[in-house]
């Protein structure tokens, strides 16, 4: 087996044994219901006490080949109002970026709780969509209505 | 005694003296409600910590008979002054420290000292064992013979006499005690060790001294622990030193950890050590009082894959699990007489058989681990809720569903051990049935928010079981939750039906595509008791069955669009659903993803799903939320009519209703119900929204490449045929809620969304004359938040009519006129400068370039005055690379990429565009250049040097003499060594660096590299990431 599957694997069993509350991480089903170890449909719940809280955002985690030395794609789905969150859903975080801080020893675990502290502490300096960078800009009272109304949308089920 | 830890001299005296006083007062309990002071104290122990002083001080502390705290703080500032002068102690000082511990060490446990006081000595001995002047290399061994001899004794004597056979019987129990201490304190710190990055010789040396210990260690739990379980035999559990014991397994662990980390630490007698040691450590399970304390420490070192567990050891340790005290316990969890106190059991269990996995199903008749299984099925059983009552169903779970997974991949389909797994398997979903019972409303009532959560988290892991073992058991497995579902519905057992529709409706993922499981649902759906249901007959339904029912119908969207005879009920289901708040949202998607998929079979149903609409429409539960959804729906229906005549009728009666509440919405804001006002126009245009949404063909696009038809709005039945008055509904509740109405973020997405949704069609109730569109964009002011929702509906709308771009110039004209505008303000007023805007408009502008650029380049009437719209823009444009706004500067990075490459299809286009060329590239060479000499963000760069090796490679004729200029300009100067004034960047500098572009070729990573060290010499090397 590759080294990035293996790290998969490992990383599905460890995120059995222990994951943040609330959290979800799991492989993809293939049609004829094995798993596709490197794409993982994944949902991070809002940190309690801030706005996204009761929301469960989805996103999808995409390996390639070349993981863990390169990290995973990070998308939301559908793609999330939010600064650092591009018009297609792709995460700009930089523990998701190869040439920033992203390093072979961060887990599963580490990335989705990065994505959850994200949300509610965006990073002005690196706004990856116009609507949402803009409107936390100029209108906050705006911004966090659209993040209400944003976690009315994703709420579990 | 050392000179340097002497107490002669009147300095040092006076600090022991002070620092007895300060630790007297430290612990005096009328100091302790006074933080203050507290702190005052300790800040003033920790200067003396530091000083040279301090190794008398530890020394005199240590020696404090009848006060364990000041023997404490002796300890604990050893360790202090050890780090401290940790580059001052030298071969012969390390030696006399260790020495010198070690008499303290043997003398204090001799006394019966304190286990804290102990602790904290072994945790110096520690500290100095890891300098590396210390060379200690046996260092549980030498402690042991100390202990025994009463006094330091080298480490070449303490090898003479053999540690398993004389040292260890001759150690007293104080004397193990406090060995053990050091022991599990050095295989710490050796594991500690191992998880630094090593940086130098300093930690592997100890690191590696360490290590040699294992064999020493692992022998003193052996011995501790035998000792131990003769006296349990002998004298019964009561003499049993239970924490002795323990302190014994977790030395064990830490060991085994350490062992198992290295191979080459891997000799064979350590290997044996360990096993044996873990098989006593197993052994323990059977002394009821210290069986927990195994089961945990067992526990963790299966999760920390200790290597220590082969075959005789995994055979002791089931023997155990299945005919001892452990399955007692385990038993009583199951039985529900014992819970939390006794999940330790459930955990080794759990771990022991996730260590075994597959090898557990190998031989069927393997009495023990037939035995272990059942145990594990048993615990599925467990009375109460999973996750709340019952904590061990989750763990279990975890176990089931590894296995699920691994059974395809791993064993041959239609071997033995495949079909026994199966079995085990399909008994899990049996038992899992049970568990996803959802609680009553008056048992939720006592839930927290987080019971809530747990428990929810735990039918979807059961769920996600379900779907791990389908394909091993097949359609059986949907057999079993479907007989349930329909016998429940027939008997009106409504929280059974509930659990088994929850369970069906997650499978919904394998079988909802390749109809395996059509024939299960057909005997849900196809039932007498099923009608009943969709007849709206008084079935006394919970909300909470008709929330799951109402998303297993969404679920099954490609199922009902087989079986569409059913649809007609289940919509039915679904409308009266909206009218409840659990399950309204549900609802609303299941409405909406049904719709879609069947919208022809449902068109004879619209009218009774028009009145349940106008039922809905006033209810609580309507909000943007789920009203847009339906509306949706109902539109995707529409559009399935046979012709606009027949649509015109339905559409006229939802938006006349649209209308009046715009009306309503409008009066309301300019009263004290405003806010209701905002909120009530959002929800109108939300809904036209969708209902434009709904009603978009997707086999009738137009393809705006090829469409080359001249009237960019030709008559129609919906603009000037019997189709105007819905038209006119539309632009009439649009009127309402933009003209003059206080600017709304949401409002004007609504409304850009409701303009959009005809630009993809020729014809349409949704296309709308381009005049509106333009007058919509143009009726925002400078500034507004919004700005980039709307310039983007432009780019759309110019993009919409590429294929005919000259028909619609006046309004291509009139936002190009509109965008210079903004600009000329903010050029004019600064301070006015709105980042917004600014993005928003360069976007448009690159967008509109390709197809555009004609009307871009020779306008023929502008309301600016004296300056041409096409110098303010791109003025405007090399103005906003020059800011240090980052989308800003990205659009008119893009903007430049763009222009650069335009190139014209005939002699007078490439005479335009080049024209264009001359006269801003030198331009654009100054702006870039003058940023990238470290003026700009380093996060900018990247969008700089898009433009600037575009420019230089697609017109380096223009670009190198622009760039030699501008680079000229630059003549910043720094400080050299001698205090000289140079400056940053030689000729030289510069001529290469121009150099080095040209020959990049516009190549990416390349021409970046080379901006960014030019960016950082500019700059200054402290911005250097890698400084």
């Amino acid at each position: 087996m590759s080294l990035c599957q293996n790290r998969l694997q490992e990383e599905r069993k460890q995120w059995r044994r222990d994951h943040p509350f609330g959290f979800v991480a799991k492989p993809t089903r293939t049609a004829a219901g094995g798993l596709d170890l490197k794409n993982w449909e994944c949902a991070v719940p809002g940190k309690t006490g801030t706005l996204w809280e009761g929301g469960l955002f989805k996103l999808m985690l995409a390996f390639p080949d070349e993981y863990p030395t390169k990290p995973p794609k990070c998308k939301f789905t559908p793609p999330l109002f939010h600064p650092n969150v591009y018009p297609s859903g792709t995460v700009c975080l930089s523990i998701l970026n190869e040439e920033e801080d992203w390093r072979p020893a961060i887990t599963i675990k580490q990335l989705l709780l990065g994505i959850q502290d994200l949300l509610d502490d965006p990073n002005p300096e690196s706004p990856a969509q116009a609507d949402a960078y803009n409107l936390f800009k100029k209108d906050r009272p705006a911004y966090e209505r659209r993040v209400r109304l944003v976690v009315r949308e994703n709420q579990p089920n | 005694m050392a000179t340097w830890m002497s107490d002669d001299g009147l300095d040092t005296r006076e600090s022991i003296c002070e620092a007895h006083t300060l630790i007297t007062e430290l612990y005096d309990p009328a100091n302790q409600r006074d933080p203050a002071k507290i702190n005052e104290i300790q800040t003033r122990f920790q200067q003396l910590q530091k000083t040279d002083n301090a190794w008398a001080i530890a020394d005199s502390l240590l020696q404090i008979e009848d006060s364990p705290q000041h023997r404490f703080m002796g300890a604990l500032t050893f360790t202090v002054k050890i780090n401290v002068s940790w580059h001052e102690i030298n071969e012969n000082k390390a030696r006399e420290i260790m020495q010198h511990l070690i008499n303290r060490f043997v003398a204090l446990v001799t006394n019966g000292e304190q286990t804290m006081v102990v602790r904290k000595l072994a945790s110096s001995l520690i500290t100095i064992f890891r300098h590396p002047y210390a060379r200690w290399t046996r260092a549980v061994w030498q402690l042991a013979a100390s202990l025994v001899h009463g006094g330091y004794i080298s480490e070449e004597q303490s090898q003479t006499a053999d540690f398993r056979e004389q040292i260890l019987p001759a150690l007293n129990k104080n004397g193990s005690g406090a060995l053990l201490f050091f022991s599990i304190a050095l295989a710490e710190e050796a594991l500690q060790l191992e998880s630094l990055p090593h940086d130098g010789p300093e930690e592997s040396s100890a690191l590696r001294r360490a290590r040699l210990n294992a064999k020493d260690g692992l022998l003193l739990v052996q011995f501790i622990l035998m000792e131990i379980m003769q006296q349990a035999h002998a004298a019964g559990d009561d003499a049993v030193d239970v924490a002795l014991a323990t302190e014994a397994m977790s030395s064990w662990k830490a060991w085994i950890g350490v062992h198992g980390n290295r191979q080459h630490s891997s000799a064979e007698d350590v290997n044996d050590l360990a096993l044996q040691s873990g098989r006593t450590v197993i052994s323990t399970l059977g002394v009821s009082s210290l069986s927990e304390a195994a089961a945990s420490i067992l526990t963790s070192a299966f999760e920390g894959r200790a290597c220590v567990f082969l075959g005789g050891s995994l055979d002791l340790l089931a023997s155990y699990v299945v005919d001892s005290n452990v399955t007692s316990h385990i038993v009583s969890v199951a039985n529900g007489t014992e819970g939390s106190e006794s999940m330790s059991f459930v955990d080794l269990l759990i771990a022991y058989v996730m260590y075994r996995h597959l090898a557990l199903f190998t031989d069927d008749t393997d009495s023990k681990a037939r035995a272990v299984l059942q145990l594990v099925h048993g615990i599925l059983k467990t009375p109460g809720y999973a996750a709340i009552d019952d904590l061990g169903t989750p763990r279990v779970l975890e176990f089931w569903n590894e296995v699920a997974e691994s059974v395809p991949g791993d064993l041959e389909k239609g071997s033995r051990a495949y079909d026994f797994v199966r079995d085990h398997l399909a008994e899990v979903v049996i038992s899992l049935g049970n568990k996803m019972l959802y609680p009553t409303p008056e048992e939720l009532e006592d839930w927290s928010d987080e019971e809530r959560s747990e428990f929810n988290a735990f039918r979807h892991e059961a769920c996600d079981y379900l779907l791990s073992a389908y394909p091993v058991i097949g359609i059986d497995l949907v057999t079993v939750f479907q007989t349930k579902a329909t016998s429940c519905l027939h008997n009106l057992d409504w929280r059974n039906f509930e659990a088994s529709m929850f369970c069906i409706a997650q499978l919904s993922e394998a079988v909802d595509e390749n109809g395996h499981a059509d024939q299960c649902l057909d005997a849900i759906f196809g039932s007498d008791a099923f009608a009943r249901l969709c007849a709206g007959a008084d079935t006394g339904i919970p909300l909470k069955a008709r929330q799951t029912l109402v998303l297993s119908f969404g679920k099954y969207e490609r199922y009902f669009k087989r079986h569409n005879s059913l649809l007609p009920g289940v919509l039915n289901i679904l409308f009266e659903s909206l009218n409840f708040e659990l399950c309204a949202q549900a609802a609303s998607r299941s409405i909406l993803a049904l719709s879609k998929s069947c919208a022809h079979v449902l068109t004879s149903d619209l009218p009774a799903f028009l009145d349940q609409l106008d039922q809905f429409r006033s209810k609580p539960t309507a909000t943007v939320s789920t009203m847009p959804r339906v509306l949706e729906g109902i539109a995707t229906i529409i559009r399935s009519l046979c012709g606009d005549q027949e649509r015109v009728q339905t559409l006229e009666r939802i938006l006349g209703f649209f209308v009046q509440e715009a009306n309503t919405a409008r009066e309301e804001v300019t009263g004290p119900g405003h806010e209701y006002g905002r909120l009530r126009a959002h929800l109108v245009l939300r809904c036209i929204a969708s209902i434009g949404k709904g009603l978009r063909s997707k086999s009738e696009v137009i393809d705006i490449e090829t469409n080359q038809e001249g009237n960019p709005y030709p008559p129609s039945f919906w603009n000037s045929g019997p189709g105007a008055e819905t038209q006119r509904l539309i632009m009439q509740a649009m009127r309402l809620l933009v003209v003059d109405f206080p600017v709304d973020n949401g409002i004007i997405e609504a409304a850009c969304d409701i303009l959009k949704a005809g630009y993809t069609e020729r014809a349409g109730l949704f296309v709308f004359p381009p005049s509106m569109t333009v007058d919509f964009i143009k009726s925002f002011p400078l500034g507004i938040s919004g700005t980039d929702v709307i310039m983007a509906t432009a780019s759309s709308f110019l993009a919409s009519h590429a294929g005919h771009a000259m028909n619609i110039r006046i309004e291509a004209e009139a936002l190009i006129d509109h965008v210079a505008q903004l600009f000329a303000s903010m050029l004019q007023k600064p301070e006015t400068y709105d980042p917004e805007t600014a993005n928003a408009g360069i976007d448009f502008l690159a967008r509109l370039l390709p197809k555009y650029y004609q009307i871009l380049f020779t306008p023929t009437k502008s309301d600016l005055g004296t300056d041409s719209p096409l110098a303010i823009l791109l003025h405007f444009t090399l103005f906003a690379l020059t800011r240090p706004e980052p989308l800003p500067l990205r659009s008119a990075s893009a903007f430049w990429v763009a222009l650069i490459d335009l190139r014209g299809s005939s002699p007078e286009e490439i005479q335009i565009i080049d024209s264009v060329h001359q006269e801003f590239v030198p331009r654009l060479c100054y702006t870039v250049t003058q940023q990238i000499a470290g003026r700009c963000a380093r996060s900018d760069l990247i969008y700089l040097t898009d433009a600037l090796r575009r420019t230089i490679f697609k017109k380096t004729a223009l670009a190198r003499p622009a760039l030699s200029a501008a680079l000229d300009t630059l003549n910043a100067q720094v400080t050299d060594a001698n205090g000289q004034q140079v400056p940053v960047l030689t000729p030289h500098d510069k001529s290469r660096f121009l150099e080095s572009l040209a020959i990049a070729r516009g190549a990416q990573q390349q021409s970046l590299t080379l901006v960014r060290a030019f960016w950082l010499k500019c700059r200054g090397m402290n911005y250097d990431y890698a400084q």
